[in-house]
């Protein structure tokens, strides 16, 4: 489980300091690569830059998702609604109200957030299995509320946004036939600003007590934290972030209709995506956005309409026996033959203790453990 | 009264559908903790396969024996394979197996049986003129029929339940597993049972459901129903037979009344209401209205 | 030939061994306790007997092995576990909860009959009888918990601290009981316990186990006298 830590220097793994040099300039590096790929990516040709536009679109939906369902353990099937009322709410305000499609971004995270609390709310008494019900019932409703008010939404028929509102302005000199391109940046950029409020949040004692709420064994170590709030305020800000993202899919789309884009197909594609790409794992989700587009993509070839589905539940199924961490996950364990980032300060809850709840009993039933402590033998 | 009437018995053969369904999900709860999140999609399987067994002339009865076999055998494999070695990890892993299942079968349906909708023969006569009149309104034969095979399915299964050696080995299991392993009782065994009951139980409400209407054998056909019939689980306590019983067979007549009566509410949106509800019933009693206290997991 | 034999028994929970090593044995018809410190292992001695963790090494009951089976397994082959906390079927009636304790046995008759003697020994269960098992008071549940057992008609009974949270009087009766059990039916039994004097008085051999360990065997009345156990366990 851990690593036999006194090693003799300059064999692997290599020891680095967290916050020195070494691990800032690694770090750098890391940044600089992420960077540079951002830029071949957009270099390629419009079909490939809308490809990868879409990725970066459901991986920064997938961030969000991760916060309810990776650090906190609540799985949410409903996210496909958050990311429809975010898609909604920049078609609507710039197709009916003229806004400018970046300042449209700032009220879906907002209505997102409120939608989100509100979804929460019921965490606080319901949990667990009913809960994950609560969230299906969202997914499945959302469609259909949608239709329901065609007046504001353009119902059945769609959402359409007329296309000189979302062309890039001048400043970017990009062009009317590169305008993909256009959103390629800002779905970067959104992905970009997700991923750091991810690794923001989860790095510090919110992030503490959003794992202490899912591992109940560590609560313990969040004294002081209300974790019922904790619930209801990650379940905010997840549908936040997957709200935006569902802006910056309007934005690229330009059409929006809720009964092909926004349905529990989605919810289950997100979900797909976090397990591939590694639950509670910060660069998880950019993984887990290129695979959910770019698998079906590329088995194009082999399917015919449901081979998809087919190929992505077996996947769902054959990630959690196999490689319950996903990739990212997956790639951390290896990684840490090579490299060994040592903490500075003391480690929130860590992998050992959560290895430990695996392997714990098959018995659920508090009636028949442990009260074994209440009595001594020394009298 | 006639309208009103027409109303009730379509409520009553939605109730006892959702009623069916709800004690398949219960059966899984109470052993394994979780919900079948497949159900459905099981239920939908085994009815492709009694629909395909019908286009070769089989006998329904026998279509119908040879899908809640294979109904049992589908899930009692399920719980083998797919669900025992991960349930001891978490219920998120559990979950997420659950819902790739879902999305796999529901595929597999497509891939075998294409995405045009089926009629499903009835087992009861089913002609426009097999109805008897009950105060002016038509009460069909496979509405009737369908009422007595659940009621006879569902008091087979409170039979089994309650007052067999298996039902009392099944409910220990349920109410905990170690001292139930610990007192002989072969644990695996009766979870995989348990499954299998369950999911037979579903391939005879699918079974019985399709051939109320015309083209009501689809890919995208059991889902609602097992939205439904799990807001019902949910409703009437998710450890409780009896409570979702009552609450399906409940449910099925309000949506009944109400979309007849208030033609607004219809659809998917019912669904949508329906959880509302009982998301603010929950609120206020968690386990559900029979359910018990601790149902409630983390 | 004893009754139980366990050598070298090791196991714990996932990576972490608790067990470095037991062994121990149980003659027929003897009762035999295991002492030890909280965290000693006593509990998981238990669990690994009957089969509810993985573990390595020997146990036989009567010649034949035992260790690769399965819990259910274990109970058929005639050993049966009071756990610790009791482990009741709170929702089941006490008499279904006495039922399940018979899962292994087919013959109705000799089912009926041990229910009516074990009505009789336990007086506060016949009373009982249609009340959920969760409604009982922890002196009663402990009663139910072993008459469930004893269902099984076992021929080894583990104990796992019978008299955890019972009055002391109460604890008094459950210990009579086991000692005539023990006669009436000739039937042994290992029984862990932290109320050490209690135990080695109806005890006749003990064992005294140190983190997964055992650092001390012998009669119950050699233990008693021991300086290690007096100091530890007895106060004086
Ligand atoms: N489910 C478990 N998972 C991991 N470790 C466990 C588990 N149960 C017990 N342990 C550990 O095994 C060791 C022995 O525990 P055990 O329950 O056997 O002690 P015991 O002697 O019965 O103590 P007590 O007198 O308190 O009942 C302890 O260190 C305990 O922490
Ligand atoms: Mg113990």
């Amino acid at each position: 489980m851990t690593m036999p830590s006194a090693r003799s220097k300059g064999s692997l793994p290599l020891q680095i300091n967290q916050g020195s040099a070494t691990h800032r300039s690694l770090q750098g590096l890391g940044l600089a690569v992420l960077v540079g790929l951002a830029f071949m990516g957009s270099m390629t040709n419009s079909f490939q830059v809308g490809l990868l536009t879409q990725a970066l679109i459901y991986a920064s939906a997938i961030a969000g998702l991760n916060l309810v369902t990776g650090y906190t353990g609540m799985l949410s099937i409903g996210h496909s609604a958050f990311f429809g009322i975010g898609a909604y709410t920049t078609g609507i305000l710039v197709s009916e109200h003229n806004w400018n499609p970046l300042l449209t971004f700032i009220v879906s995270f907002l209505i997102c957030f409120v939608f989100g609390l509100i979804v929460g709310l019921p965490a606080l008494r319901i949990r667990g299995i009913n809960l994950a019900l609560v969230t299906l019932a969202l997914a499945v409703a959302f469609p259909e509320l949608i239709d329901r008010f065609p007046g504001l939404t353009g119902g059945t028929l769609g959402l359409n946004v007329n296309l000189t509102q979302l062309l890039p302005p001048h400043w970017t000199g990009i062009g009317i036939q590169n305008r993909f391109e256009y959103y390629y940046w800002i779905a970067a950029v959104v992905l970009a600003l997700v991923l750091v409020l991810c690794s923001n949040l989860t790095r510090g004692r919110t992030g503490l007590a959003m794992r202490a709420t899912r591992d109940r064994e560590t609560a313990a170590t969040a004294v002081g934290i209300n974790l019922a709030w904790i619930k209801v305020y990650t379940f905010g800000i997840s549908a936040a972030i997957t709200g935006v993202a569902g802006s910056a899919f309007a934005m690229y789309l330009g059409s929006l209709s809720a009964d092909s884009s926004f349905t529990l197909i989605l919810s289950i594609t997100l979900i797909t995506g976090l397990v591939i790409g590694g639950v509670a794992t910060v660069v998880g989700p950019i993984v887990g956005g290129l695979a959910v587009i770019y698998i079906p993509h590329w088995t194009e070839g082999l399917r015919q309409g449901q081979t998809e589905g087919l190929f992505f539940g077996t996947i769902l199924i054959i990630l959690m026996f196999v490689m319950p961490d996903g990739l990212m996950g997956l790639l951390k364990r290896m990684s840490r033959f090579v490299v060994q980032i040592k903490p500075r300060a003391p480690e929130g809850p860590s992998a050992a203790s959560e290895e430990l709840l695996v392997g714990s009993d098959l018995n659920a039933n508090p009636d028949s453990e442990g009260k074994g402590d209440t009595t001594l033998a020394l009298s | 009264m006639q309208v009103f009437l027409e109303y009730l018995f379509a409520g009553i053969s939605n109730g006892a559908i959702y009623a069916a369904l709800a004690l398949a999900i219960v059966m899984v709860f109470r052993g394994t903790g979780t919900i079948n999140f497949a159900q459905g999609e099981m239920a939908l399987f085994t009815t492709y396969i009694a629909w395909g067994l019908t286009t070769k002339n089989v006998p329904v009865v026998l279509c119908l024996l040879v899908a809640t076999a294979a109904g049992f055998v589908l899930g009692a494999v399920t719980e083998r394979v797919f669900i025992r070695p991960i349930e001891r990890k978490s219920l998120l892993a559990t979950l997420i197996v659950l819902l790739g299942l879902f999305l796999a079968l529901n595929s597999l349906d497509g891939i075998l049986w294409g995405n045009q909708n089926y009629t499903m023969p009835s087992l009861f006569p089913n002609s426009v003129s097999s109805f008897v009149s009950v105060g002016g309104a038509r009460l069909y034969w496979a509405n009737l029929g369908l009422w007595i095979v659940v009621a006879v399915l569902v008091g087979a299964m409170f039979q089994l339940f309650n007052h067999t050696r298996l039902g009392l080995h099944m409910r220990a299991t349920a109410s905990n597993r170690e001292s139930a392993a610990l007192s002989g009782i072969p644990v695996g065994r009766i979870l995989m049972l348990g499954w299998g009951f369950s999911a037979a139980v579903g391939a005879i409400a699918g079974i019985l459901f399709t051939p109320l209407s015309p083209d009501a054998l689809g890919l995208g056909e059991m889902f609602p129903i097992l939205i439904q019939a799990s807001a019902a689980a949910l409703f009437g306590g998710l450890d409780s037979p009896g409570g979702a019983v009552a609450a399906g067979l409940l449910m099925g007549i309000v949506e009944a009344l109400l979309s007849g009566y208030v033609p607004a509410i219809g659809g998917q949106l019912q669904e949508a209401i329906a959880f509302v509800a009982i998301v603010l019933v929950l609120l206020v009693r968690p386990q559900g209205l029979f359910g018990s206290k601790e149902v409630e997991r983390v | 030939m004893s009754l139980l034999e366990i050598t070298d028994l090791r196991g714990g929970y996932g990576p972490s061994m608790v067990l470095h090593g037991i062994s121990l044995t149980v003659n027929e018809g003897e009762i035999v306790v295991v002492l030890g410190a909280n965290g000693a292992g006593k509990t998981t001695t238990m669990r690994a007997i009957a089969g509810l963790i993985s573990r390595k090494g020997a146990i036989s009951l009567d010649g034949l092995s035992i260790i690769g089976m399965n819990p259910d397994k274990v109970v058929g082959a005639g050993i049966s576990l009071v756990p610790q906390g009791r482990g009741t079927f709170a929702k089941l009636s006490v008499e279904d909860n006495l039922l399940v304790g018979a899962a292994k046995r087919r013959d109705r008759a000799g089912i009926k009959e041990d229910l009516e003697r074990w009505y009789e020994v336990f007086p506060r269960l016949a009373e009982r009888k249609k009340q959920p098992a969760g409604t009982l008071s922890g002196g009663e549940q402990q009663m139910l918990a072993i008459a469930r057992a004893l269902m099984n008609r076992p021929r080894l009974l583990l104990c796992d601290e019978p008299s955890l949270g019972l009055a002391p009087i109460v604890v008094r009766e459950v210990f009579s009981l086991l000692t005539r059990i023990n006669a009436e039916q000739t039937m042994a039994m290992l029984i862990v316990e932290q109320n050490a004097e209690l135990a080695l008085e109806i005890a006749s051999r003990a064992y005294l186990l140190e983190v997964g360990n055992v650092v001390s065997e012998g009669t119950a009345a050699s233990l008693r006298n021991s300086d290690a156990v007096r100091r530890a366990y007895l106060g004086y």
